[in-house]
């Protein structure tokens, strides 16, 4: 695999290019070509990979709920939990295990403080913390058996995102972005929106040992509202007075070209200009969110207090999508030790992040399903793990589940409305249909053509891969 | 007791017994036909149909065997695989086989679990005894045994011989380096290219050695010069500059993955620095490579004989620390795991070239590496402590040593301190404000009559705790939060006499307390309602909650009650309290007491003073003590233990005791002891160091080439093993080997050699001619190395030298860069003119420059930078807010010569930046740019800035040729 990276491009049809000039022919194209078409064009020519098979999503938008979201308290349904409400039962607690080897240990049932209702044909259970995106049950499967790897938000993060507790191996984007290249050149193959800098802050969308295209392009972070590409835009430099400098830029270069003899590292570098240029031009209209209808705007709640990050993120997302960036992680967390869904105590704050996100979330499956997106785009939502169904000491909170959780995904080839593996009664451990990360991440691969199996890279002399020797392919989840 | 690690290949060809018991039975055992039979109808088919494809002698004959472990045969079974034995006859639950059907250890078979009814099948058959006729070998006479012995042969682990330099042929052979890349050149029919000009050469000597730009100065001198020796003096004079170090430090801090700060909530890591300035210092003084090394792996344990010899030493194992682990990992066995094979991975791949960190599962796939060689090194780093274990672990910042003088002065002042601090927190306890929050009042001490919990009538269930404090006696009952309405607390008492009395009620509070819980008091008058709030802290000494006065009759029980009706959350039944100023257990005040009163009184005032003063002494102290200097390093443990294997990587899963020791197929006849107090890092240390140890050698000389000329002879710089890449010439690196050891492994006497000869002094491009073609097609990759490798300026070349172009530069040397006190590494902003090594290496916050331009990933041995080419490298160039201000200071430094042409401006632009003057063409260009007026207005220090932003993003400045 990892000489298709090399996509042979001719020598001549470099120089032509660069001595076409810098500037004409990119600029008068970007101004006027709408995203995708411009994406496709662009996607046949520079670095788009053929599959193992054919895949049924072409890309996929990771939500992700950083901190545990409790599964209990949202769509895993447990009716017993409310009647054993107070009462203690021995549990096998991973934290206690991790910490002390102790298989079990005694803990006090927890029922959730929010009311369940059915939603959807299918009639599945969705708690009152996702009223808006629970009206999209029956386009998602969800999957209730997840178990991962990590206690504690450091591990777990990372080994969400890299399949990998403690060493540094490249994330889930990057094997992507690495198996499938992009299908857009002007725009990175891999974008993270606002990640976070905790809990492995740039690992969590790094390319590690794989080639740095295929890293992760962070724009924004959780502090700040602005949502940007870096150095995308000349802080005192007006555009014509760019453009004429970066002729001038180009001008140098190709005599430079001619005095050196050539040679296609000079002449990847010549050309890198006009991508960044493409870039520049594309991409800051399409993180303005310009020309998206006010009923649009409504639909993900921008604007508004409580919504209009999150609302932000996820359009941009959709909008991205379109373009053609091919892994997309929308990232709602914080830079803390206990990140945004950690509620250890005060659960009733998991209803300020739902808040926040519930209706974002909602819109973006409307958005991309009424635009034909949804068909070939797979969206994934989840957390690092769950939490438990009994409360910690002081009684008002959960502590972290790697043990059982839920995960949802939605379109790119998806079986929709159905629900996959189970929790014990309580919702703490997965115990039937487990589907361990490793399961999630080579299902994942799978539906976008990849064989999580195949798609290795030779690094300090081992073949690598995503799952390590692990996972598997969880082929129910297939419409 | 002393471990003698000697040629144990005899031990290796035989496999090792790595289980305990090995179950397999000589005598051929009975069962009964029912037994059999149930064996033949319900295991055997399932295991053929589940098990065979991994677990059987067929599967292990196509190298697929898994685990280690045979099912198809009753000895593959009792022996069992990697993990134990598969199976206990008459203990279902005991052997692995079941759990890992049951998906509980392993989860067999991995495409679904098996029906329950056929697990239950199992189940049965282990219970009455396991009936199995089916004969055949058990795994341990069938698993592949690594032959050490025959892996020697591969190249890298041939000892180094003297190599004989091939005859001198022609012009081309200068050197004996020359000499070897000529045969190779000569078998290929290939002319190399001519030697580069003179103002190639010095830009190339420059950026190689120094990683500066050299002045326009400098290079017209060098052109000027008509010695025969210019080049060797030019050499000469760079290898003595102390920017050496900086550029070739940085080269092993790559390789040593260099950081200050970890991932995992960006903990900062103030001492790192000084591992930096070690790094740059050792290349400087040029300190033989193979002390270097020893000083890496154990320095802190060598002798030395001054002081600034033991603070060095102990600095260079800051090199053992760098790792970014997970400090927050919970299970804390597999962190200090996955920290001893970092370290050995490091190891390997830094300074044998070999994939070590393979074998922590199973012998190695490609390399004579067994998983017994991973456990023997590993066992010598399990014996020291690198982390200290905590909820979120930390590395160790351990006292670096001071001169005499100096520990005695900090000793003094530490002493000095301490016993302020004993004073003061014994003036404290006398004023009774260091004594602890009351966290049991005892029933005695209080006034009044108290009923407490114990003695109340409970209706419903009520849990006792004693969980938070305070509380009233032996502890208090709570509700457990359920049953709302239905549980009270009655607290009944006798009062002595008729009259008021206030009621009181202590909380033992918690933020899941309820906010409302009602108390009825049973008066003389009748009934009281009263609310109170467990949640908020109680007025009176943080425990009671007054109910108010109330009348009371002596011939009738007084009666409180508490109830959880209403409540939100936890309700706490504690004690009841009822006080009357006519049973006040205080007697009243004699004149005597009111004297003693006033005493102590005084008292306070006096003790407060002095407690005043010497708070204040102590803060003095504290500004002007002299601080004990830190390091980050690791500590010997006190005990020394032997390792054990580690079954398939599982620290949980502990196999035989594997002796400590070193790889051996490295290892040549020198024995190493290694001793019983220690844990032999000494030792790992001097096999490092060991001439006769084959690869350190290669390996360096190697890296050394590859720094040099952008590729190493062995371009797979971190692999010497069998997946990594044949040497171009194998001659030539022998040779270099064994002059780096001959020459007292000295680093920069073997630059000297590799640049003084014509190979390194080649052009990278000559006038095409009919050559071109033909070198083209024999050798496109250069590997014969007939012309020089174009390079990309590394990150810190390109930062360093738009510094050394806009006249900023500080070069100052050494030092800490981080700001003292920083907690945190996020979003750390760069504000600095010091060269890009000196910049602080934030994991979570790298420079932006390192970032783009393919820097050192700090977390990954780096022995090969990428050279990637990608457009976010563009848009730094175009847009970062750095950038434009050294374009900004350039073109300031430019126009504040007003006497200067414009032509004259562009010349220095051109020879400070580039090396050389504008070709006419890009004079024009230039000259246009900075002149011609267009529709904007845009100012002319703007304009000059521009024209510097495009030289720096041109393709002669971001290469060297």
């Amino acid at each position: 695999m990892n000489d298709r990276r090399h996509a042979p491009v001719s020598r001549r049809q470099l120089l032509q290019n660069v001595a076409c000039g810098f500037g004409g022919l990119a600029l008068s194209a970007m101004a006027h070509q709408n995203a995708s078409a411009s994406a496709k064009k662009a996607g046949n020519s520079l670095g788009e990979l053929p599959t193992h098979f054919p895949p049924c999503a072409k890309r996929v938008i990771f939500i992700f709920m950083q901190g545990g979201p409790s599964q209990v308290d949202t769509f895993d349904y447990k009716p017993a939990l409310a009647e054993q409400d107070g009462n203690s039962f021995e549990f096998s607690d991973a934290r206690v295990k991790a910490n002390s080897g102790k298989k079990v240990s005694t803990h006090k049932l927890m029922k959730s403080p929010w009311k369940f209702r059915q939603y959807g044909e299918t009639g599945r259970w969705v708690s009152d913390l996702f009223p808006e995106t629970a009206r999209h049950v029956d386009d998602m499967a969800m999957v209730h058996s997840m178990h991962t790897e990590g206690v504690a938000h450091g591990p777990a993060t990372i080994f969400l995102h890299t399949g990998a507790t403690n060493f540094v191996r490249p994330s889930v984007g990057s094997w992507i972005t690495y198996g499938l290249g992009t299908e857009n050149a002007n725009l990175p193959g891999f974008v993270a929106i606002c990640p976070s800098a905790g809990n492995g802050g740039p690992r969590n969308y790094g390319s590690a040992f794989l080639p740095p295209s295929c890293q992760g392009t962070a724009i924004g972070d959780p502090n700040s509202p602005d949502i940007m590409i870096r150095d995308l835009k000349n802080p005192s430099t007006s555009r014509n007075e760019q453009q004429r400098h970066l002729q001038l830029t180009q001008a140098l270069n190709r005599q430079q070209l001619l005095q050196n003899g050539g040679g296609a590292e000079l002449e990847s570098v010549v050309k890198s200009y006009e991508l960044a240029w493409r870039m520049q031009s594309h991409a800051p209209e399409l993180l303005d969110l310009v020309g998206e209808t006010p009923e649009t705007l409504k639909l993900y709640g921008i604007g508004e207090k409580e919504t209009d990050k999150f609302g932000r993120q996820c359009l941009i997302a959709r909008r991205l999508c379109e373009a053609g960036v091919r892994y997309l992680q929308v990232n709602y967390g914080d830079n803390g030790a206990n990140p945004a869904w950690d509620q250890h105590s005060n659960l009733p704050k998991h209803e300020q992040h739902a808040r926040r996100v519930d209706r974002p979330i909602s819109a973006l499956l409307t958005d991309l399903k009424r635009r034909g997106l949804l068909e070939d785009t797979l969206v994934w939502w989840g957390s690092e793990f769950g939490r438990t169904p009994y409360s910690q000491s002081n009684g008002t909170g959960r502590d972290h589940n790697p043990s059982g959780f839920t995960m949802w995904l939605a379109g790119g080839g998806v079986k929709p409305g159905i629900t996959y593996g189970s929790t014990d009664e309580f919702g703490h451990q997965a115990v039937e249909n487990k589907v361990h990360m490793h399961d999630m991440h080579a299902t994942i691969l799978h539906l976008l053509g990849i064989d999580h199996e195949k798609l290795t890279y030779r690094y300090s002399g081992r073949d690598f891969r995503l799952t390590d020797v692990h996972g598997h392919v969880v082929h129910d989840l297939f419409a | 007791m002393l471990y003698r690690l000697r040629k144990l290949a005899f031990l290796l060809v035989l496999p090792f017994p790595v289980f305990a018991h090995s179950a397999a039975s000589a005598t051929e055992p009975m069962f009964s036909a029912d037994d059999v039979q149930f064996f033949e109808q319900k295991i055997r088919p399932v295991l053929v149909e589940h098990c065979y494809s991994c677990h059987s002698a067929e599967a292990a004959s196509n190298d697929e065997l898994q685990g280690g472990l045979l099912v198809d045969t009753r000895a593959g079974l009792l022996e069992g695989g990697d993990s134990g034995p598969a199976v206990l006859p008459g203990k279902p639950t005991d052997g692995m086989l079941l759990d890992a059907l049951r998906y509980e250890t392993f989860e067999m078979p991995p495409s679904g679990p098996l029906p329950k009814t056929v697990i239950a099948d199992f189940e049965e058959w282990i219970r009455r005894g396991a009936a199995d006729p089916r004969t055949g070998k058990s795994p341990s006479t069938i698993k592949r045994a690594i032959d050490i012995e025959a892996g020697r042969e591969h190249w890298a682990y041939q000892p180094i011989p003297d190599v004989v330099v091939p005859p001198k042929t022609g012009d081309f052979a200068a050197t004996p380096i020359d000499a070897f890349v000529q045969q190779r050149l000569k078998e290929a029919g290939i002319q190399p290219n001519p030697r580069a000009d003179r103002r190639t050469l010095i830009r190339r000597l420059y950026f190689d050695l120094l990683g500066l730009p050299p002045k326009p100065q400098q290079i017209d001198e060098f052109i000027a010069d008509q010695s025969s020796d210019a080049y060797e003096k030019l050499v000469d004079r760079l290898l003595s500059s102390p920017a050496f170090g900086q550029r070739w430090g940085r080269h092993w801090l790559d390789i040593a993955r260099f950081a200050e700060s970890v991932t995992l909530r960006g903990l900062v890591q103030h001492q790192a620095w000084r591992y930096r300035d070690y790094t740059i210092e050792a290349f400087n003084a040029d300190l033989p490579y193979n002390e270097f090394l020893k000083q890496q792996i154990a320095g802190d344990l060598l002798p030395a004989e001054t002081i600034a010899e033991q603070r060095r030493n102990a600095i260079a194992t800051t090199f053992l620390t760098m790792t970014n682990a997970n400090l927050e990992d919970q299970d804390k066995e597999k962190l200090r795991m996955d920290v001893v094979d970092e370290q050995l991975t490091v190891i390997g791949s830094a300074i044998l070239g070999q994939t070590i960190g393979c074998a922590r599962c199973h012998d190695h796939k490609f390399d004579p590496i067994p998983t017994r060689d991973y456990y023997a090194m590993a066992g010598i780093l399990s014996n020291i402590r690198t982390l200290q274990t905590s909820n979120v672990s930390r590395w160790l910042d351990l006292p670096l040593a001071v001169d005499p003088e100096q520990q005695t002065q900090i000793d003094q002042f530490a002493q000095k301190t301490k016993s302020l601090e004993t004073e003061i927190a014994s003036l404290k306890t006398q004023l009774g404000q260091a004594a602890p929050k009351p966290v049991v009042a005892s029933i005695e001490s209080l006034p009044g009559i108290i009923v407490d919990d114990e003695d109340a009538t409970f209706v419903g269930e009520w849990q006792h705790s004693t969980f938070s404090k305070p509380f009233v006696g032996r502890g208090y009952h709570h509700d457990q939060n359920t049953a709302r309405g239905e549980k009270f607390a009655i607290y009944k008492t006798q009062l002595p006499m008729s009259g008021i009395y206030e009621v009181r009620v202590s909380v033992s509070i918690g933020s899941n307390r309820s906010t409302h819980v009602p108390i009825t008091i049973h008066a003389a008058d009748g009934k009281h309602e009263k609310i109170i709030n467990q949640q908020v802290k109680p007025p009176i000494d943080e425990l009671f909650h007054s109910l108010g006065k109330y009348e009371f009759r002596a011939d009738e029980p007084a009666t409180v009650t508490i109830s959880n009706a209403g409540a939100t959350g936890v309700v706490v039944a504690e004690a009841v309290q009822f006080l009357s100023p006519k049973i006040s257990s205080t007697t009243p005040k004699s004149p005597k007491d009111k004297a003693k009163e006033l005493e102590k009184q005084q008292r306070t005032k006096t003790l407060t003073a002095q407690l005043k003063s010497l708070e204040k002494e102590l803060s003095t102290l504290r500004k002007q003590a002299p601080v004990q200097p830190a390091y980050m390093g690791v500590v010997e443990r006190p005990e020394i233990k032997e390792t054990r294997i580690n079954i398939r990587g599982n620290v949980h899963n502990l196999g035989a005791v594997a002796p400590r020791g070193f790889l051996q197929v490295a290892s040549g006849e020198a024995d190493f002891e290694m001793p019983a107090d220690e844990s032999g890092r000494v030792q790992l240390g001097e096999w490092l160091a060991d001439p006769a140890n084959p690869l350190p050698a290669r390996v360096m000389a190697n890296r050394v080439w590859h720094w040099l000329f952008g590729a190493g002879l062995v371009r797979t710089t971190d692999n010497f093993g069998k997946t990594g890449e044949t040497p171009s010439h194998p001659e030539l690196l022998d040779y270099l080997a064994r002059r780096f050891i001959d020459q007292n492994w000295s680093v920069k006497s073997l630059i000297r050699e590799i640049v003084l000869s014509e190979t390194y002094r080649r052009a990278n491009h000559s006038n095409p001619g009919e050559d071109e073609a033909h070198r083209m097609t024999v050798d496109p990759e250069n590997r014969l190395l007939w012309r020089r490798n174009r390079k990309r300026l590394e990150a810190e070349c390109l930062l360093d030298s738009m510094l050394c172009v806009s006249q900023e530069i500080d070069m100052q040397h050494g030092g800490k860069t981080l700001r003292d006190g920083l907690s945190a590494d996020y979003d750390y902003h760069y504000e600095s003119h010091r060269r890009g090594v000196y910049w602080p290496v934030l994991r979570n916050s790298l420079p932006e420059m390192m970032q783009v331009f393919d820097g050192a990933n700090p977390s990954l041995v780096t022995g090969r930078r990428n050279t990637s080419s990608v457009s976010p490298q563009a848009l730094f160039l175009m847009n970062n807010q750095w950038v434009i201000g050294r374009c900004e200071a350039t073109a300031k430094w430019l126009l504040a010569d007003e006497d200067a042409t414009d032509e004259e401006r562009i010349h220095r632009l051109f020879r400070t930046a580039l090396g050389r003057p504008p070709t006419s063409e890009e004079l024009a260009l230039s000259l246009e740019f900075v002149t011609a007026t267009t529709d904007e207005t845009t100012d002319r220090e703007m304009r000059w800035s521009h024209l510097v932003q495009s030289v720096f993003s041109s393709l002669d400045f971001r290469f060297v040729d």
